[in-house]
């Protein structure tokens, strides 16, 4: 029987390629100036979901992702003291609407991506792994969802199940996951073959074991970039779908629903044609960094944990 | 290689399948009343919803449905898009030229441009030059499509008095084109300018494609710089590089004729997203810019139900991705020896 | 690239213009061009019952005659050069015009006015306007030549003996006196068309034998080709782009002023804007909420305060479906709303005392609209000018809401889900104000908003999921038999769906419609005036009012109601362009 303190020694020396690499990971985003501006809008925006109902208080009894409106008034007002970013056409608040959007755009981002990412790795697992026939049904099945214009797939989706954000969600997670479980069976496959699993299994690891201790941490990498870069990539998608109609609900603290408020605002009085600048700037500002904030990351994670870029 | 194509061309039949049965699974969703809204645009037309559901086999079970559908598809009648009031394959036939007029501007705008960003990126890997290109490049793509467009539209049309208007031509040139003086060959607008040898439907034609072309161009750049600069800089690296630099040729050389061509080949597989990426960026293009090609029209359909042309449009947008996806893996195949010969 | 551009934003700066005297040359002098979202649905005037198809259809082929001006009832003859109505109300006999031409150098002649006529009867497609022959020909209560299940009804002899040549005169044989008859003949559906010409294109050969094969067709045969007698020929129709028509020179009055009319599909407000501003556009569609950006702009004129014959209400359902997602419990418990809710007239009165229309008009509608009493609205003949209104009174909706169901709906209380079609901001509006007001009563009334997309929403209001609806109606013809019929009939088109059966409002509808006397006419429609404000079935919310816009450069454009098209475009013939 090992002693506790012999055990954790070796369970430090397993681990310590895995934190130098990782020491280093975290250099490169340190030095990658990139990597910190989008790390840096990244928590500002977490910041400002959090302490949403600090910044902008919901009113008592409604559900407070419903913006507050004074009245129909259909003119949008510019920014004044009462409303910091002035108000859309109906009278909601926009500086309510851009905060409480962020947590909806969370909202959005982690489900969607967490949703598809676990059903990517299940299924990408399985193909990759038991390969044969399995492995060419599931790629088949991606493959049509692959060659589907996606666009069209999430609106004929949506339509189906009545325009709401629920819809858009679910929507999403069915359009999103093939790509996951493309990658995933992609670094099943060129990891399958590599001595050490065959040693493992050997040894007389079951193929769970297999999979998680050794096939999925090899994978991380890519995921982690292509997670990233979907996280903006479905807000995007998302707004796009409010503004065609088919997203949240007129009232709702979503970014592209603003957006779509201000579609008929672009253009002002003559003689003052931005009159209505901040209906359509300021929601998508947001939406903007936003996606920008999780691209750079993204970016710079696919510089820093590419092997074969690593070390030049 | 024959052997490959033809296993590759069989393989689209079980995804066009797949296409046709997904979307007919979408049609399980639907009620025939809401089918039937498609064909009722006002109240007095309510009174009728019950006989114009027979009419047009509404209610019919779906593989009934189905069978219908599929034996007018084989008999090339891929049915009326009651959206636009046209037959299906006429439909497309319409709005294609216009969709193909973007693209044949955007696409090699998108890839020339996205290359040589690239290529100074991975050149000036990690100096200011190359952030601050990256960073361009992402902040292109983290814009929303329609927000760009609606922003560029408000800029050029708006305050500079109509300088880059929406649509496709203007109230003249759109009269002269559809007069006996003119022959509509491709009805590209620009490429029959110039057949028809007439410069100023030419002027009017590029004056209005230089708003939506630059939103779809914008957002895509960085899906090609990225491939470009991280195949430069990985080829940067190799062993035949290196020894290229140490028998004395000179940076330029170097980067352009020996790490340059090998490149360009992940470049190629870009080539196949780029397109369902432009196609889903032209959906969103052509709505802000009402600029009436296949994207606006499959919208339009979407929104309003039209069935008959949200299959239309997918099997062949889905055919057009499969085949463009079989000519980018022969063209790799090809350029690739390694990928031919193993 | 950075020189690319820098040289396009010099030629852009350059290009700017700045002096605004520039707008007094006029653009495009002989051509209007319209800019709008909707599209024609079909060129065949016996298949078109939107108004896009029937704007065009207006200027390019022409009916017996015409509503005189902006008048609803007074006509003056087209095809026709003056007619006759027998005393019994029965038989209509127009002497029809000669040396008129179609565009395509055919003469017109009486028989192409009867082929008309049977043409569309033979055809009557579903959802079709061809009711409006059918109801006075063939008798009061057919909507069809065919029966539920889709087989012909009518017999060909009743089609062909009801209008017929006789010399140089057409004379049409009514079952019974049917009071708006002429109204329907001076619209576009009673379009005159080239019988040759018809039949060349493959339409109906005109024989008994062919009826059936002719009848209620899956696409219109006229679709893509006009042959009229109007002062335009159609030159193109781009699908989903524009529509051109082009003069007729050889028209049988004075040829038009204008050369050609553009009519053009373009949805984003921001571009039909823009086009306008620069004088690209001559007349545009503007969504009530952006009319406030074009009005006192220069060069732009703006016609306010268009009475319009279209109105807005909210039915209530007597017999909600007991499937609905809506009704929460389905029972008075608070949690739900029960299915014979509405069927309670102290329930309906609680409602119609919530409504507050001050502030629906003003923010809904900015001020352009009113409150009408009943569905027989104003411009309508017979309309009651002591009809009583139902107004915001918080102190009568609490009493009736305390009465209702023997006042167990105020001790438990109700949740009701109150469906909009997602688009429309008026309505979406009306049911925010209902719930404001509702639920300041009782703190156990709740209300829920929900947005459903229209074909959901009609899915719902068909299988008769929802408590409540809002519905609209246009005109058909300027008669209350219209009104009353949608609103309040049991089998009535917007009725149909809350399941309010009253036996006197069906036999006053029917005798109303057939009643020759005038006298006797307004007694029935003021009986149902009353009847509404009694029963308050549906509660009216509005009748809007209409603005134009045009560039000033622009004359002769006249407004009438029932023209398809107006108030934003409508009849092309007199405009022309100029200062």
């Amino acid at each position: 029987m090992e002693s506790l303190s012999n055990r954790w020694n070796k369970f430090k020396a397993s681990m310590a390629p895995r934190v130098r690499e990782l020491k280093f990971s975290l250099r490169r985003i340190k030095d990658s100036p990139l990597s910190i501006v989008g790390i840096s809008i990244i928590i500002v925006f977490a910041a400002i979901a959090l302490l949403a109902p600090v910044l902008a208080r919901p009113q008592s009894s409604r559900d407070p992702y419903l913006i507050p409106h004074e009245g129909f008034s259909p003119t949008p007002r510019p920014p004044n003291e009462n409303h910091r970013f002035g108000t859309t056409q109906g009278q909601y608040d926009i500086y309510y609407g851009v905060i409480w959007g962020t947590r909806t755009a969370f909202r959005v981002s982690i489900l969607v991506v967490g949703s598809a990412l676990l059903i990517g790795l299940v299924i990408g697992c399985i193909a990759g792994y038991y390969g044969g026939i399995v492995d060419e049904v599931f790629m088949r099945i991606t493959d049509i969802f692959l060659a589907f214009p996606y666009i069209i797939l999430i609106m004929a989706f949506v339509t189906a199940m009545g325009a709401s954000l629920d819809s858009v969600l679910k929507a999403l997670i069915i359009v999103w996951w093939p790509s996951y479980a493309r990658l995933i069976r992609a670094e099943v496959l060129s990891v399958r073959e590599e001595d050490y699993i065959e040693a493992a299994k050997a040894v007389g690891g079951s193929d769970f074991r297999v999979i998680t201790r050794h096939v999925l941490p090899n994978s991380i990498y890519p995921v982690l970039v292509m997670a990233s870069l979907d996280m903006g990539a479905i807000v995007l998608t998302a707004a796009a779908m409010s503004f065609l109609g088919l997203g949240a609900p007129v009232g709702y603290a979503d970014w592209g629903q603003m957006i779509s408020f201000s579609r008929n605002w672009i253009v002002g009085p003559p003689g003052n044609p931005f009159a209505y600048w901040y209906t359509v700037v300021i929601p998508g500002l947001f939406i903007f960094f936003f996606v920008l904030g999780w691209s750079l990351l993204g970016d710079a994670f696919r510089d820093i944990l590419d092997p074969k870029l690593r070390r030049r | 290689m024959r052997s490959y194509i033809i296993r590759r061309l069989l393989l689209l039949i079980p995804v066009l399948l797949g296409i046709i049965i997904l979307t007919f699974t979408i049609l399980q969703f639907f009620d025939p009343v809401q089918r039937a809204s498609l064909y009722v645009t006002n109240p007095r037309q309510f009174r009728d919803i019950p006989a114009i559901i027979q009419k047009y086999h509404l209610n019919d079970p779906v593989y009934v449905q189905f069978y219908y559908w599929i034996k007018e598809v084989l008999r090339g009648n891929l049915g009326w898009s009651k959206s636009i009031n046209l037959p299906v394959t006429d439909a497309i036939i319409y709005f294609l030229p216009a969709t193909l007029e973007l693209f044949i501007f955007a696409v090699p705008l998108t890839i020339l441009i996205g290359i040589r960003l690239g290529r100074i990126s991975a050149v000036h890997r990690d100096k200011p030059v190359d952030h601050v290109t990256r960073g361009l490049a992402i902040a292109g793509y983290s814009l929303p499509t329609f927000w760009l467009g609606l922003m560029l539209l408000m800029v050029f049309y708006g305050f500079f008095s109509g300088l880059f208007p929406p649509e496709r031509l203007g109230t003249a040139a759109d009269a002269f084109v559809n007069s006996a003086a003119f022959t509509r060959y491709t009805r590209i607008n620009s490429l029959d300018a110039i057949l028809n040898l007439k410069p100023w439907i030419l002027l009017d034609a590029l004056r209005h494609l230089v708003l939506p072309v630059i939103t779809l161009t914008v957002v895509n750049i960085a899906f090609v710089m990225r491939i470009m600069r991280s195949s430069m800089l990985e080829s940067l690296g190799k062993g035949y590089v290196v020894t290229a630099k140490a028998k004395g040729l000179d940076e330029k050389t170097v980067i352009n004729k020996h790490a340059g061509r090998t490149a360009l080949i992940p470049v190629i597989t870009v080539a196949g997203y780029l397109v369902s990426g432009l196609m889903a960026g032209a959906v969103i293009t052509e709505t802000v810019f009402t600029y009436k090609g296949l994207g606006w029209w499959s919208v339009n359909a979407a929104i309003q139900l039209d069935i008959p042309a949200v299959l239309g449009f997918s099997i062949f947008v889905g055919t057009i991705v499969v085949l463009t996806n079989l000519v980018v893996d022969l063209l790799y195949a090809y350029v690739d020896p390694r990928i031919r010969l193993g | 690239m950075l020189v690319v551009v820098v040289v396009v934003g010099a030629v852009a700066i350059s290009m700017r213009k700045t002096t605004p005297a520039e707008n007094r040359v006029v653009k495009n002098p002989d051509t209007l061009v319209y800019e709008t979202i909707g599209e024609m649905e079909s060129l065949d005037p016996a298949w078109a019952y939107d108004t896009a198809s029937g704007e065009v259809i207006l200027n390019v082929y022409e009916p017996l005659l015409l509503f005189k001006g902006g008048s609803t009832d007074e006509f003056e003859p087209r095809i026709a050069e003056s007619w006759t109505i027998s005393d019994d109300g029965l038989t209509y006999t127009f002497k029809i015009r000669t040396g008129v031409k179609f565009q395509n150098g055919d003469i017109l002649t009486p028989q192409d006015v009867v082929y008309s006529i049977k043409r569309a009867m033979v055809q009557d497609r579903d959802g079709g306007p061809v009711w409006m022959f059918l109801e006075p020909l063939i008798g009061v209560g057919t909507y069809s030549t065919r029966d539920s299940d889709g087989n012909i009804s009518i017999p060909f002899e009743q089609i062909n003996n009801a209008v017929t040549v006789e010399g140089d005169s057409v004379v049409f044989h009514l079952k019974q006196p049917y009071g708006p008859f002429i109204q329907i003949l001076a619209q576009t559906w009673a379009s005159i068309v080239d019988e040759n010409w018809c039949i060349a294109q493959g339409d109906w050969p005109g024989t008994a034998e062919t009826y059936e094969n002719f009848n209620n067709p899956q696409t219109p045969p006229l679709q893509e080709k006009m042959n009229g007698t109007g002062p335009f020929k159609l030159d193109r129709w781009e699908h989903g782009v524009q529509i051109v028509l082009m003069r007729n020179d050889n028209y049988w009055r004075t040829p038009a002023k204008l050369k050609s009319v553009v009519i053009k599909k373009v949805d984003e407000w921001t571009d039909r804007k823009l086009a306008l501003l620069a004088g690209d556009a001559d007349f545009v569609y503007i969504p009530r909420a952006n009319v406030l950006e074009v009005e006192n702009l220069e060069g732009i004129r703006m016609i306010k305060d268009l009475p319009t014959l279209a109105a807005d209400a909210v039915f209530f359902n007597f017999e909600i479906n007991d499937n609905s997602e809506y009704i929460g419990s389905g029972k008075l418990d608070g949690n739900g709303t029960p299915t014979n809710f509405f069927s309670d007239k102290d329930v309906r009165l609680g409602f119609a005392y919530s409504f507050d229309w001050d502030t629906y008009i003003r923010e809904a509608l900015l001020g352009e609209g009113k409150q009408p009493a009943s569905p027989v609205i104003d411009g309508l003949p017979y309309v009651d000018p002591n009809a009583k209104k139902y107004s915001l009174n918080p102190a009568q909706a609490e009493n009736h809401f305390r009465q209702a169901f023997g006042g167990a709906l105020w001790e438990n209380g109700f949740k009701l889900t109150l469906l909009y079609n997602t688009g429309n901001e008026p309505r979406r509006i009306s049911a925010e104000i209902f719930k404001q007001n509702i639920e300041n009563l009782n703190p156990k009334f709740s209300i829920e908003i929900v947005g459903r997309d229209w074909p959901t929403y009609l899915r719902d209001m068909v299988a008769g999921n929802l408590s409540m609806y809002n519905l609209g109606w246009q005109a058909d013809f300027p008669d209350p038999h219209n009104f009353v019929s949608a609103f309040m009939s049991s089998g009535g088109s917007l009725s149909m769906f809350q399941h309010y059966n009253n036996p006197l409002v069906d036999n006053l509808i029917n005798s109303g419609i057939i009643e020759p006397d005038p006298a006797k006419r307004q007694t029935i429609y003021y009986q149902l005036q009353q009847i509404y404000y009694d029963d308050v079935p549906s509660l009216m919310i509005d009748q809007v009012v209409g603005r134009h816009v045009e560039r000033d450069w622009v004359n002769g454009w006249y407004y009438n109601p029932i023209i398809p098209g107006t108030p934003w475009g409508g009849d092309y013939y007199p405009v022309w362009k100029g200062y």
